[in-house]
């Protein structure tokens, strides 16, 4: 099968959603063939429209932006949605991986709906989401092996996930937070992360507070 | 004061607003505007301000001095559209980074005191229920964590019954 894998970030570089395609790969990669798109610097061309249209399948990995889906994805999709009218031939499954910043995954559902919508309107099948919580930890846990200590869920989630692809079924989307504790989450992102940031930065916590 | 964001064509737009002396503020698609980057930069260097300067840095900043945000979108996908995506990416300096606890999730805390009423008016002519119901659900989960005033949604099936409701 051809795979898209399209990473939705904004980012320029260390992406959570890269990661998480990252993550798949290997699970998804044995007999099919995978192409990946960024599209954080630049929109992508008329030709890689044009591939998306002729793929099997398409992931699209990425963040949570203010409850729904960030707008340099959004302009994507909307102009894809016209290739695919024009373009496509063969039947598409759409899988997405969204990331949010806050702890709970099950804030991702209002984006899962807006991309079955999508699919919709553009007359693809969308196969499966899922929502993890808690995105920024996932660039601290590198090493830690797939489906132990707080990535349990992310890897029963991506081995669902990895054998819907290869089956081209749906299925019920998966939202679920890190097996990590909600407190412990948010002492260390709020003074491992965002004060410990700010002081790089030369700022201090009540610089952080400012109101204008 | 009050402010309108829309995806409008100029043209379209045109004769809208006629009181030069309301204390209202547009902001419009005039094709300058960039996409956050995701950078936190807003939050963790310019405290307040997000750090594109492309004239639409200081979002954050108008929405507290705001009372009354009026959003006009094409409903797309039971989204907003992009422009507007882009305009809501680009006011996250209205919040702080940190973490409150609301009804069991967590949220973004207030940078201000300051509440604004929310109202979004949708168009489109084929906007299906499961769009609708969609967009319903996400004006929700932005009042929430913009801390609105409550939330209108309206949807319209053309830009005179838009401007209608509106003005």
């Amino acid at each position: 099968m051809k795979i898209a894998m399209i990473n939705g970030s904004p980012k320029p570089v260390k992406s959570n959603s890269a990661l998480m395609l990252k993550t798949l790969d290997p699970l998804i990669s044995t007999g099919n063939e995978l192409t990946y798109y960024n599209i954080n610097k630049r929109p992508l061309t008329i030709e890689q429209y044009c591939e998306l249209c002729r793929m099997d399948t398409l992931i699209i990995a990425f963040p949570l932006y203010v409850d729904g889906i960030p707008s340099h994805l959004f302009r994507m999709l909307v102009a894809l949605e016209e290739f695919m009218r024009v373009e496509r031939e063969q039947e598409i499954y759409v899988y997405t991986i969204i990331n949010n910043g806050f702890f709970e995954g099950r804030q991702n559902h209002i984006a899962l709906e807006i991309m079955r919508n999508w699919c919709t309107r553009c007359g693809l099948h969308f196969g499966q989401g899922l929502g993890q919580g808690a995105g920024e930890m996932m660039g601290f846990l590198e090493k830690v092996p797939l489906g132990q200590g707080p990535l349990k869920n992310l890897g029963k989630a991506m081995e669902s996930l990895a054998h819907n692809i290869h089956s081209r079924s749906m299925d019920e989307s998966m939202l679920f937070s890190p097996n990590f504790p909600r407190f412990a989450w948010r002492f260390s992102a709020t003074h491992s992360f965002w004060n410990a940031t700010a002081k790089k930065n030369g700022l201090k916590k009540k610089d952080m507070l400012k109101r204008l | 004061m009050k402010i309108i964001v829309h995806d409008l064509q100029q043209q379209e737009f045109a004769g809208w607003v006629d009181d030069p002396n309301a204390e209202l503020t547009v902001l419009s698609d005039n094709d300058t505007i960039r996409q956050c980057m995701g950078c936190f930069g807003c939050w963790t260097k310019t405290p307040g301000v997000c750090v594109i300067k492309d004239g639409y840095q200081n979002i954050g900043e108008l929405l507290s001095k705001c009372d009354e945000l009026i959003i006009i979108s094409k409903c797309m996908y039971g989204s907003y559209s992009p422009f507007i995506l882009n305009v809501l990416n680009r006011s996250i300096s209205y919040m702080l980074p940190y973490f409150v606890t609301k009804n069991g999730e967590t949220h973004h805390r207030n940078r201000y005191d300051h509440q604004f009423a929310l109202s979004v008016h949708f168009y489109g002519h084929d906007i299906t229920e499961a769009e609708m119901g969609t967009a319903r659900t996400l004006v929700a989960a932005n009042s929430m964590n913009l801390y609105s005033i409550g939330n209108k949604v309206y949807f319209h099936n053309s830009l005179q019954n838009v401007k209608e409701a509106v003005l």
